[in-house]
């Protein structure tokens, strides 16, 4: 139902321009979950907000890329033809593809009720009145499992929970009936129980909706649980990209592999845990060729340092962009 | 060979390149290793307007500072023979030739054929030249050093020149400017110091005991704050004895300035002093048995005295201002004392500017200084933001 | 809500009983009391000499032999139970006759003023921030900076030529010649409208420069929030998006300011009203201290001031309403 191809994206800053996501390609199948990792600076935020045309003002998306989505009517468009403003951009924004944020707090105004929020959704997206609206905003509240919703409905923002909040935000982004929901590490500011609580949620609400989902995170712990298929981002590049199943237990890219060896898990209780050296760098001094090679473990002097690695296709959709499976290629050959 | 000079070719960028990074790298430890103080003066330094502006503030203040130097007369000479008169702009030519010394042209006095009143008519036939480092009045640099040089005169010592005019009593608009700029930025400056005593005692006291004492003092400053503070002033100048020496007069006016002025820097320094005071290394230092007056000054002023700064430039304006408006309406500085709100009093109606629009040359100082005053401020205030963007 | 209405009201009741303390003692600053000028002005030119124990007599008739405190005390009664603001003398009547109509006259200057204020500066800073560091923003920016400087009784001055220049006309004052002594009606009323715009444009001039910088600022921070892309990843129209979710937060500082705005006024309505030729309470409070006519100063005085604390007031009561965060912590 998505399909994104050759998307970078660029900032026009006093330092010139500097490009924090570089040619990168995805896609989302209608009832499956696409879950996005990278550690914080990989660019996968500002990437689903180029999917919406969301970009601050100094933002651009290189305009040989294609955002083709297709609609609940099975019409297909491009999404970097509509433009920031009109009407064809809005029908998207909420109505096709509904998006929730880290922030559940920062997410609502805090001058509206959330009823007055969900409403204004609602109608703008659905042909119907505002009693109808406020019946299906308290529906919507009361699937989310937020208790008497018909009084929490009149409520304001700061006078719920953080994990109360989230819930009702993901109900305001349900609320127009999306087909596809971006979700930007939505548990990410929530407590250890709440999140488990608002995953399940999310996730039953996916399958019982049979909606489309990409869900941000820099948990690979959390994609094992919510995501059908993956994708590895570093430093605004996709290096991995695979099922779920297959990244996490045959991850072919070194970063991949650092990012599993650094999750603790219950089997490897007694072994120490292996961060990733180093840190990430800066998107305006991006290293030239692979942007992993000045942390990767298995890095080949002269050649990772020099050139870009290709795509190459390492399993049943499963692909990486790393030398180290050229060479393997080019010698079983 | 062409081997060898490409390889020496590549050696000279390659250590070229090193050098280049050496250099980056002593910047950036510069940086890093730089006190609170220079990273603001950095940051301030990049702020072209505020640059200027600063520029013009310390150029006025060299006026004011060397005003009996640069004024070629006193504040209250009179020239007689040009009264009301219009600017004269030193030349170097006229339709009798060029020279490289400026001069003006001389005035002769006619009678009006009309009114039959005497005028000054200017006479294109008479030059006279200026000279600079000429003697002339003797006044008192700094007002204790005995000097008779002024900056520029006209060498016939019987002619004067008025950059800007005369008034009616045929003072010089320039010389008297420049005497105001003393007078109306010391009254800032002044006004400014009182107010930040105060403002650092009341406002330190109430942040600092908080409970009881900070309500009492909460409450005062919420009656100096809801009281019009021009008509506050205007009551205070109103009871100043009529038979006061313009001295005293002066001293009363800054301190009715500087008096009044506190309560919006009170409340910065309260309110600073409240959040701070429970702040984990200030509770350290308590825990740790340092005196209160210790705590305060060591520990928790250096932490807003850049705010403390930047308010106490921006509060220079208010000061300027209320001056001005309060001599303006004759409330405040008295003739023959020289302010720019006492100049000002001369051009109160609309047949000033029509007749005589040199008379309203001081209230460009006004608005340029206050203009300054407020770039200055903002442009500090950028810089001592700590979040700002660095470098 | 009904606690925090009765919370603000006890603050103010405090804060204009201080006040007034405050304008007593400026009253009583002057040198020489009002027997002292009772007298001289009473006897002044008539050739009678007057005695010590002449003024002794009238100092016992206005009861000013008592101390201070209960002085204050008489002075502070009379006018909340009696309405009675004491002796004017340069009019040789009661403070009340002389202030009168021009208390009106002044409340309708003020507000004339304020509404000017908000209907420039609202949507002008809310357009800077929105179309920020172009060169539309760029101008406005100096604009503000030039009407933070320049005094107003200069911008009057320079506003009162230019007028005369091109309409010829005299548009000082209040209101046109033969008018201000008529009775009331709708002539009079449409004719002080004609006249208000001038003074209410000076009074207003360096507020809106204020506050097109506070809403500039403000609305440039409330871009940036996320519940605004929050409300963009909704759907919802540019326009409708930005006049409902960052502008009426960007409000919020403007209506906090209304008491600041209407003091910033009556600061400076005294020296407007000298150079436009006004005849309200400013240019009377002016030529009560000129006079040392005290108890007409300190009625207006304590007027304006109850005033700016009556709209303190409704500030608050306003921003609590326009933002339910307040409520919450009201203390």
């Amino acid at each position: 139902m998505l399909k994104v191809e050759n998307l970078s994206i660029s900032f026009r800053t006093d330092e010139g321009l500097i490009t924090p996501v570089q040619d990168i390609a995805f896609e989302v199948q209608p009832g499956r979950t696409l879950g996005i990792v990278g550690e914080s600076g990989s660019g996968k935020s500002i990437s689903t907000k180029a999917l919406m045309q969301l970009l601050p003002g100094n933002g651009i998306i290189s305009s040989e890329a294609k955002i083709l989505y297709t609609d609940k009517s099975g019409k297909t468009r491009d999404i970097n033809r509509l433009g920031k403003k009109g009407r064809a951009i809005r029908h998207i924004r909420g109505g096709e593809i509904g998006m929730i944020f880290q922030e559940p707090m920062a997410s609502f105004s805090p001058v509206y009720t959330i009823g007055n929020q969900m409403v204004e959704a609602i109608r703008l997206h659905r042909n119907v009145g505002r009693k109808d609206a406020r019946r299906i905003a308290v529906e919507m509240l009361d699937k989310v499992g937020i208790s008497n919703p018909e009084a929490r409905v009149d409520q304001y923002p700061h006078e719920m929970s953080g994990g109360m909040r989230q819930r009702a935000m993901i109900a305001l982004a349900l609320s127009a009936g999306p087909a596809l929901l971006i979700a930007d590490e939505p548990t990410t500011a929530l407590d250890v129980t709440i999140q488990a609580q608002v995953l399940e949620l999310m996730r039953n609400l996916q399958r019982d909706l049979s909606m489309g989902m990409i869900f941000i995170t820099h948990d690979l712990g959390v994609i094992s649980h919510i995501a059908d298929d993956v994708a590895v981002m570093y430093l605004g590049t996709i290096v991995e990209r695979g099922p779920t199943d297959k990244v996490i237990h045959e991850p072919a890219h070194p970063y991949t592999q650092g990012l599993i060896k650094a999750l603790p898990s219950v089997d490897r209780l007694h072994d120490r845990l292996t961060p990733i050296p180093g840190d990430i760098p800066s998107p305006n001094d991006r290293p030239t060729g692979c942007p992993f090679h000045t942390r990767c473990t298995k890095v080949i002097a002269g050649l990772c340092d020099q050139h870009q690695p290709q795509i190459l296709q390492v399993g049943e959709d499963h692909t990486v962009r790393c030398f180290l499976h050229e060479k393997q290629q080019r010698a079983s050959a | 060979m062409a081997d060898i000079t490409d390889t020496c070719a590549s050696m000279v960028t390659s250590t070229k390149g090193k050098k280049e990074s050496a250099k980056e790298h002593k910047k950036r430890l510069k940086y890093y290793s730089a006190s609170q103080w220079t990273l603001i003066w950095w940051r301030f330094r990049r702020h072209r307007a505020a640059m200027v502006a600063a520029a013009v503030l310390i150029f006025m203040a060299l006026l004011g500072i060397f005003a009996e130097f640069v004024a070629p007369y006193g504040p209250t000479s009179r020239d007689t023979k040009y009264l009301d008169g219009a600017p004269q702009v030193p030349l170097f030519c006229d339709q009798n030739g060029c020279s490289w010394r400026p001069f003006v042209h001389g005035v002769s006095t006619k009678r009006d054929p009309v009114t039959l009143r005497a005028i000054s008519v200017p006479d294109p036939e008479k030059r006279v030249y200026l000279t600079f480092f000429a003697q002339g009045e003797k006044t008192e640099l700094l007002g204790f050093i005995p000097s008779k040089t002024h900056f520029f005169l006209l060498d016939d010592k019987r002619a004067k020149l008025h950059l800007w005019g005369t008034d009616d009593l045929g003072r010089d608009v320039f010389s008297r400017t420049i005497y105001a700029t003393r007078t109306s930025l010391s009254i800032g400056v002044i006004g400014v110091l009182i107010s930040f005593v105060l403002a650092l005692i009341i406002g330190g006291v109430a942040g600092y005991a908080g409970g009881w004492v900070d309500n009492i003092i909460q409450r005062v400053t919420e009656v100096i704050r809801v009281v019009p503070i021009i008509p506050l002033y205007m009551g205070l100048a109103a009871a100043m004895p009529k038979e006061w020496s313009t001295t005293e007069v002066y001293f009363a006016m800054t301190l009715i300035l500087g008096f009044f002025g506190w309560p919006t820097l009170a409340r910065r320094i309260r309110s600073q002093l409240l959040s701070i005071r429970s702040e984990d290394y200030v509770v350290a230092a308590r825990l740790a048995g340092a005196r209160p007056l210790r705590i305060i000054s060591q520990h928790m002023l250096p932490s807003f005295t850049s705010f403390i700064i930047v308010d106490l430039v921006i509060s220079f304006p208010y000061m300027i201002l209320s001056e001005t408006a309060l001599s303006f309406v004759g409330l405040g500085l008295r003739p023959p004392t020289v302010s720019w709100g006492v100049l000002l009093q001369q051009a109160q109606s609309v047949r000033v500017i029509e007749q005589t629009p040199w008379l309203f040359i001081p209230a460009i100082f006004v608005v340029l200084a206050v203009l300054a005053f407020t770039v200055v401020g903002d442009g500090l205030r950028d810089a001592a933001d700590p979040y700002s963007d660095a470098r | 809500m009904l606690r925090f209405t009765l919370e603000r009201l006890v603050g103010m009741i405090v804060t204009m009983v201080l006040v007034s303390m405050m304008v007593f003692l400026i009253m009583e600053i002057p040198p020489g009391d009002y027997a002292d000028r009772y007298a001289f002005r009473k006897y002044s030119g008539t050739g009678i000499a007057i005695t010590e124990a002449d003024i002794e007599a009238i100092r016992h008739d206005f009861g000013l032999d008592k101390p201070m405190a209960l002085r204050y005390v008489d002075w502070i009664g009379n006018i909340v139970l009696h309405g009675d603001f004491g002796q004017a003398f340069a009019f040789e009547t009661d403070v009340t006759k002389v202030i009168g109509d021009k208390v009106w006259l002044t409340m309708a200057i003020l507000f004339g003023t304020l509404l000017l204020t908000y209907l420039i500066a609202i949507p002008i800073g809310i357009y800077a921030a929105v179309r920020r560091a172009s060169f539309a923003d760029y101008g406005l920016t100096i604009f503000s900076y030039l009407g933070l400087a320049l005094p107003n009784f200069l911008l009057a001055l320079i506003l009162l030529y230019f007028v005369n220049l091109w309409f010829g006309a005299d548009i000082g004052g209040l209101f046109s010649t033969g008018m201000s002594d008529a009775p009331w009606s709708f002539a009079k009323a449409w004719d002080l409208i004609k006249h208000l715009w001038l003074p209410a444009f000076v009074l207003a001039w360096s507020a809106v420069a204020y506050q097109i910088q506070t809403i500039r600022a403000t609305m440039s921070d409330e871009l940036n929030k996320l519940s605004v892309t929050a409300a963009r990843a909704r759907g919802v129209p540019e326009t409708k998006l930005l006049i409902k979710y960052p502008a009426r937060l960007a409000i919020n500082p403007v209506v906090s300011t209304i008491g600041f705005d209407v003091n910033r006024i009556f600061s400076e309505l005294p020296i407007v009203a000298v150079v436009l030729g006004l005849t309200e309470l400013g240019e009377l409070l002016l030529n009560a201290y000129l006079d040392l006519d005290m108890y007409v100063a300190g009625a207006i005085l304590l007027m304006l001031t109850f005033v700016i604390v009556l709209m303190n007031f409704i500030s608050d009561l306003l921003l609590a309403w326009l933002d339910p965060r307040i409520k919450l912590g009201s203390n």
